[in-house]
């Protein structure tokens, strides 16, 4: 750690904890609070990093996180920062996008050919001829990207946090701290957020010799310590603003969100870099991060350097780093006026200066692993009258963009402001502010006055205060930033983008061709799109394009700022992923009976049992036959389950289903069928009167949620009155079925089963295992059956109980499966199944379903401007012979008429009760007379041949199940 | 290194002109006006000039090329599509594609990388094979696959979702699904129609159209006025706002659908993964940046703003299928504006106002339609009649109950 | 828009809505032309509007009326269907 300097008050490093760690293959040794960039950097390490494109050495250049120089991975994540990577013992790190390591990588050979790849040069070579254009790909694809993913990586499921507060304040430095403090001394709940370690920002880097301002620092803090409904959090960046003070703060640990009835952005400003040859390379740094190094990580940023400032910053700087005893010499574009107080003192400490001088070149070693010298000229003068002064560091303070990201993505909008040559907001809406650097104040007391001023504006809009509010301070010093840190006239190897190796001859080629307005250009350079988004790269590239276009920079506009504004983990914004998974009652029975689970939509269900040596049709085709022979049990308790209640409950269901049932009697089923307002199929149920205004009707275990909701608006609209009640929750249903299902029953209910008592379509409401249950009569499975629906909390022992009382019959359960073909066998359609999001009732052959005469229903009067068109296709039953099984159409192969599609099979069932198989199909109405030879096309492009029958296919006389 | 570069090495001066002209003026009078400088707009004004001979014609773009959904789409290409209708017409649009670097003599980076549309269970396999047997039925490259053959192609996934959905059980695999560069897509067609006569006037807001005896007789723009007996609106997401000027009432409702980046990664997703059921796309671009996307934000809304609850969303989803990616880092997120239709087929061609012509409807599909889009509009312009491929999508098809069905294969579809 | 007033259970997460759609006016299907009722039926005013829209809070159950701006994401005022002259 050759270049770590003494002791120094606020440092962020603990001396004590000296930490080894390996970068490059290479043991270097820290001390515990340095992140690898300044650990690496006190080793007298300069190359950290390699540039995206050209392969570019590359070293410290914000020490914030606003650059992506030197981006690490350590074989389980990538893309790590440099700059905010704290070290740790044993970290073992390599730079990412490299061949062959940093110091050899093979690909620095890219740079030899960077003046035959213009900007955007790959849109104008590569692609003829045509088959040459995947090689060229692969080779580009392979180049580009950074990090590589770690296949065996897994992602531990993080939590989220929810917290709320009056005010929050981004960012802890000196115009942050005052705003917390000023309104919560107006009693304001402020949540204070810094993305470092320590509060204080600026004060601890940029101001950090001064002792007036450690006083100031001090007194800050310990005011915000008193302060009990003052709450920090420190190492928490604000990742984006959403709107209506919806905030993602990220701890690294984990994502907070945030809701505040105010906040206050107090962010700062980002130091800028300025446009020279060789501006990217180890050594050139911003006087910022030099401070950074100096104040926070106590390491010498160089032993010799050229100061370029164009402002106050830089000689602040200047008078820092001379007094680390680094040698200083001081160029300073401007050349008018009286120099200022920092500029007397730099001058005083012996500190060289040289006025209307730009540095034009940094000057490389061999191998562009640092530099050696700075060319300086004279502004506005040829290159020739250039000289050189020796160095190992360029230090470059010539401005300052706001840290917007945050006002942008809330709305603010910016205007640029000569007096600070910088963009500061213009207009804000209500309930954010914006404070210190940020909001155009530079001036450490004007900060702290801007900050005061903020807070109280927000205390006042939050109610909490009535005084007066402060006007916002005037910008009287020098102009922090250059208007046009642009040095360099030829342009290349000055890079505007270092994230994309963009230099400013690129900027000049896009405007040249067109790419003229900022937009354009970005997408076009690819300005501002690579990892640090643009933080170093869209001030200057405003700036350039202004100039090229003649424009003011509020002509040109910027580009808008969207989240995040760190890149964040997947991990953190996924959080613990809930996905919501819903079982019935008997779900643990089923998994004891060796059911295989299956989801449906959020339900699980029993696909069909297992039982061993036997497959999976073998055994649906044997739970379906056992229900046709004997008797079996299925779980519909995913079945929706709504009560409708009120005087208007007849004429309410009249006008939602198509069917009719004012004319229906107490303790009668009758099917209902659904459709929207254009006529399309949107639900099917049952729909038993249990009382003379008292409906209770069943619904699609998909379908239900959305159809209970427009239940509820129609109820609405109608004006009607009528009660709805969702029980799909909490009833279960089960669905008892076979011609032995009446003996297993009765076993269970004294109610008399007897079918002149409780015929075919009727529903009763009684006891079975000493629960009460609402019993329905349905056969929609095509036998003897009872759907027995009771409390969800008495479902698992109804299931037992029926279960136990069957035993004598053999009752077996069956699943899903079973129960889908004996439906078919039955011909009933299942919807959202046999019909898709455009099926009406004609189409779907349920015109019977529509009662006569009705006036109004759901979709009534759409179906009647549809039946006046020709019908274009049909639900038909299709059959096969029973040696076709091998070769059979599966679900939505097509039917070919003619070398035309002329319908889709919906419903397949190769193996069936009825010996063979059979399905269901959509036809053109040409094609259903049953009899009719059609052609399905099956996988591979083979033609198979089945016959239209009519259905059902089973029992058409339905004697079986009445 | 293909020779074409070699001249940006040995020329003094960089050797590119403009390539598209940005006119001074508005002409008093054009034989078209096309509203919205996006890829619609863009390649239907260059097949207008290329195949239809008329280059009297001005494209009014508000803001910036491609600034719409040009530029904030996923770029995906693919046909892969449920009704005979939408799969021929996007097998058009396809094969555009496929030699559009060439016709323009600009590499949009037209790159096949095979589509997966993943299926999690029966029902969703079953419409994934109504949509192959139709796209074969058309020579279309589409096929069912299982989950070995997914997993092979894309040995990061975990076809199990990590327990957190139901398992993939299988997918519609469309070797020839693509992604490309959005933006050369624009710029490309804006040469090519710049260079035939066309004018591109961008930052030119149109503010009324003026319509009279039920035809259309100019156009209101906050540059002055223009006359013209043809206009075409092809604005996608401002759809709405367009045909509001002419008092045209269209089915179209606008949705925010949102996307996110990654930060540059080495090459490791070769293919487009699409998970209806996680609501989830996403390829790799050459860049090496995940380009991901959901579902359409859940109500109408006309504002490009970004919400944390897609990020959470997607990240989530994405972790279900990748759980490699948990420390993989989201660099930026946005969102473009939708116009849906209620069968989401487009809504193309001639309106019952005389010279008026949309191109909307678009939803999430815009982009891959670019080429056919601006081919068939072109057609429809000139001769002042559906162009025989999207007779189907006319605006009157809601009247008739006469809709294209595309939504029966989708609740995400990219 | 991040939250929403039911005016049943006052501000509630976003999360917790469902949106319904724009309320239109159903014209008298007896009375209505084929072409009056395709426009009710597949039609929607979509252009920028402050636009009355049906949305439903998911845990209660409950429909109401917003009042919402469909560019700025702004919400004038909640109130149950037929209910919006009465004041809270």
């Amino acid at each position: 750690m050759n270049k770590r300097l003494p002791p120094c008050a606020g440092e962020w490093i603990d001396r004590n904890r000296t930490i080894e760690f390996r970068f490059e293959g290479v043991t270097y040794q820290g001390y515990a609070g340095d992140v690898l960039s300044s650990a690496l950097w006190a080793n007298g390490v300069r190359m950290l990093g390699r540039s995206f494109k050209y392969h570019r050495p590359r070293g410290i250049y914000s020490l914030a996180g606003h650059d992506a120089n030197v981006m690490v991975e350590n074989g389980a994540e990538t893309n790590l920062r440099g700059d905010r990577l704290l070290i740790t013992p044993g970290m073992d790190v390599r730079a990412v996008n490299t061949v062959g390591g940093l110091r050899r990588d093979r690909l620095r050979v890219t740079e030899w050919f960077s003046r035959y790849l213009p900007v955007g040069f790959y849109y104008k070579a590569f692609h003829t001829p045509r088959r040459m254009f995947p090689f060229y790909e692969r080779q580009m694809r392979k180049a580009a990207g950074l990090g590589r993913i770690n296949p065996s990586a897994t992602s531990p499921h993080t939590p989220k946090d929810y917290a709320f507060c009056d005010l929050l304040v981004v960012g802890g430095g000196p115009s942050g701290l005052s705003a917390a403090i000023s309104a919560a001394e107006q009693g304001v709940q402020v949540l204070l957020v810094d993305e470092n370690p320590q509060l204080g920002g600026s004060f601890l880097w940029q101001h950090a010799r001064n002792p007036d301002a450690r006083r100031e620092l001090d007194d800050l803090l310990s005011r915000a310590g008193e302060l009990e409904n003052l709450s920090v959090r420190l190492n928490t960046q604000a990742g984006g603003y959403y709107s209506d003070q919806w905030i993602a703060l990220f701890d690294g640990q984990r994502m907070t969100k945030l809701r505040a009835r105010a906040t206050l952005i107090a962010s700062g400003s980002i130091e800028q870099p300025a446009v020279f040859e060789n501006n990217d390379l180890p050594g050139v740094m911003l006087a910022s991060a030099a401070q950074r190094l100096l104040h926070l990580y106590a390491v010498k940023p160089a032993e010799s350097v050229v100061v370029l400032t164009a402002n106050d910053d830089g000689y602040r700087a200047a008078v820092d780093l001379h007094a680390a005893g680094v040698k200083v010499h001081i160029v300073d574009p401007r050349d008018t006026g009286e120099p200022s107080g920092l500029a007397q003192a730099a001058s005083a400490a012996g500190i060289s200066i040289q006025t209307g001088t730009v540095v034009q070149k940094a000057i490389p070693v061999k191998g562009k692993s640092g530099i050696c010298a700075a060319q300086i000229v004279r502004t506005g003068e040829a290159r020739a009258t250039s000289s050189q002064v020796e160095c190992d560091g360029i230090i470059v303070s010539t401005g300052w963009a706001p840290n917007a990201a945050l006002l942008y993505q809330a709305g603010v909008k910016f205007r640029y402001a000569e007096q600070v040559e910088q963009l500061v907001p213009r207009e804000i809406p209500s309930a954010i502010f914006a404070a210190g650097r940020v909001n155009g104040v530079y001036e450490l007391s004007d900060r702290i006055a801007d900050g005061r001023r903020a807070g109280l504006a927000a205390a006042a809009c939050l109610g909490k205060y009535g005084g007066e509010i402060p006007s916002a301070p005037i910008h009287q010093g020098v102009v922090p930033s250059h208007a046009y840190p642009v040095f360099s006239s030829a342009g290349n190897k000055a890079f505007v983008d270092f994230d994309e190796d963009l230099q400013l001859v690129d900027i000049v080629n896009a405007h040249q061709e067109g790419y003229d307005n900022i937009e354009l250009l970005k997408r076009y350079s690819t300005a501002g799109m690579g990892p640090s988004q643009g933080k170093l790269a869209n001030m200057n590239a405003v700036r350039i394009l202004a100039k090229l276009n003649g424009k003011s920079i509020d002509e040109t506009g910027t580009t808008t700022s969207r989240p995040f504004y760190q890149p964040v983990r997947m991990a953190l914004l996924a959080g613990r992923r809930f996905h919501p998974l819903r079982r019935t009652p008997m779900h643990a029975w089923h998994v004891t009976a060796n059911a295989e689970m299956i989801h449906a939509g959020a339900w699980m269900r029993p696909e069909y049992y297992h039982e061993e040596q036997k497959s999976r049709s073998a055994l649906i085709l044997a739970e379906a036959v056992h229900v046709r022979n004997a008797v079996g049990l299925i779980d519909v308790g995913t079945l929706g389950k709504i009560y409708v209640h009120g005087p208007d409950a007849a004429a309410f269901l009249e006008r939602i289903y198509t069917g009719r049932f004012s004319n229906q009697r107490v303790g009668r089923l009758r099917y209902g069928l659904a459709c929207d307002e254009t006529g399309v199929i949107v639900e099917d149920g049952v729909v038993a009167r249990v009382a003379a205004d008292q409906f209770y009707v069943t619904a699609t275990s998909s379908g239900v949620a959305a159809f209970y909701r427009e239940l509820q608006r129609w109820a609405i609209l109608f004006g009607m009155d009528v009660q709805l009640v969702n029980a799909t929750g909490h009833l279960t249903a089960m669905n008892l079925a076979g011609p032995q299902s009446r003996e297993v029953l009765e076993q269970l209910t004294d109610l008399d089963l007897a079918h002149e008592s409780f015929p075919y379509l009727g529903v009763r409401e009684a006891e079975v295992a000493g629960v009460p249950a609402v019993l329905m009569r349905v056969g929609f499975v095509g036998e003897l059956g009872y759907e027995i629906h009771v409390p969800a909390s008495y479902g698992l022992h109804v299931w037992t109980a029926i279960m136990k009382a069957g035993q004598a019959a053999k009752i077996r359960p069956f699943g899903l499966e079973a129960q889908r073909l004996l439906r078919l066998e039955k011909g009933h359609f299942i919807v959202g199944h046999d019909t898709d999001a455009l099926t009406n009732p004609f189409e779907a052959d349920a015109a019977w379903a529509i009662g006569r005469g009705k006036s109004y229903f759901v979709g009534s009067r759409s179906l009647e401007i549809v039946r006046r068109r020709p019908l274009t296709r049909r639900l038909a039953g299709v059959v096969f012979s029973e040696d076709q099984r091998t070769e059979l159409p599966q679900e939505c192969h097509l039917v070919i008429h003619k070398g035309d599609i002329a319908g889709r099979i919906t419903s397949i069932a190769p193996e069936t009760t009825l010996g063979h198989p059979i399905g269901m199909a959509f036809l053109h109405p040409d094609l259903c007379e049953p009899g009719q030879e059609i052609t399905v096309r099956i996988d591979g492009g083979k033609a198979v041949q089945c016959r239209v029958a009519s259905m059902p296919f089973y029992d058409p006389e339905h004697t079986r199940q009445g | 290194m293909p020779h074409r570069l070699l001249k940006f090495g040995l020329r003094r001066h960089y050797p590119e002109p403009r390539m598209f002209r940005a006119p001074a003026e508005l002409k008093p009078e054009y034989d078209v006006i096309i509203i919205g400088g996006g890829g619609h707009g863009l390649a239907a004004a260059y097949y207008l000039a290329k195949e239809q001979g008329i280059t009297n014609v001005a494209v009014l773009e508000k803001g910036y090329l491609g600034g719409g959904g040009t530029g904030r789409n996923t770029a995906i290409i693919r046909s892969n599509y449920l009704t005979p209708e939408g799969a021929r017409f996007y097998q058009a649009s396809v094969e555009l594609f496929q030699d559009l670097s060439r016709e323009l003599d600009f590499n949009m980076f037209y790159s096949e990388r095979g589509h997966f549309t993943l299926a999690h269970s029966p029902a969703s396999l079953r419409i994934q094979r109504w949509r192959a047997a139709v796209n074969q039925h058309l020579g279309i490259d589409s096929e069912v696959v299982g989950p070995e053959f997914i997993k092979h192609a894309v040995p990061e996934i975990d076809l199990t979702c990590g327990g957190h959905q139901a398992p993939v059980c299988g997918a519609l695999y469309h070797p020839p699904g693509a992604i490309a560069r959005h933006d050369a897509v624009a710029w490309g067609y804006a040469r090519g129609a710049d260079r035939r006569g066309v004018e591109i006037h961008q930052k030119t807001a149109v503010n009324d159209i003026e319509i009279r005896d039920g035809a259309v007789a100019g156009v209101h723009t906050d540059r002055g006025y223009i006359k013209t007996r043809k206009v075409l609106s092809a604005v996608a997401g401002w759809t709405t706002h367009i045909t509001d000027m002419v008092g045209l009432r269209t089915p179209l409702v606008i949705h925010p659908l949102q996307a996110l980046v990654t930060e540059p990664l080495k090459p490791w997703l070769d293919n487009i993964v699409v998970s209806a059921s996680l609501h989830l796309y996403v390829s790799q671009s050459s860049r090496g940046e995940l380009v991901a996307g959901a579902s359409l934000d859940p109500y109408e809304l006309i504002s490009m703003r970004s919400s944390l609850d897609f990020a959470e969303g997607l990240s989530a989803h994405m972790l279900d299928l990748f759980p490699c990616l948990g420390d993989v880092t989201v660099m930026r997120q946005w969102a473009g504006l939708c116009d849906m239709t209620p069968d989401f087929s487009p809504i193309m061609g001639t309106t019952p106002i005389r010279g008026f012509y949309i191109d909307a409807g678009w939803g999430t599909w815009g982009f891959k339609a670019t080429p056919i889009s601006g081919q068939t509009m072109a057609a429809t312009v000139a001769d002042n009649q559906d162009h025989e491929l999207i007779q189907a999508f006319n605006l009157s098809r809601f009247g008739r109950f006469q809709l294209v069905g595309e939504k029966g294969a989708a609740s995400v579809g990219h | 828009m991040k939250s929403l007033r039911c005016p049943i259970n006052g501000p509630r997460p976003l999360q917790e809505f469902q949106y319904g759609g724009e309320l239109r006016e159903m014209p008298d299907p007896d009375a209505a032309s084929d072409e009056e009722w395709a426009d009710y039926v597949f039609h929607r005013n979509g252009g920028p509007a402050v636009k009355r829209e049906w949305w439903y809070h998911v845990p209660s159950g409950t429909w109401f009326i917003a009042e919402r701006d469909n560019q700025s994401d702004t919400v004038v005022r909640t109130y149950l269907y037929g209910r919006e002259t009465v004041h809270e």
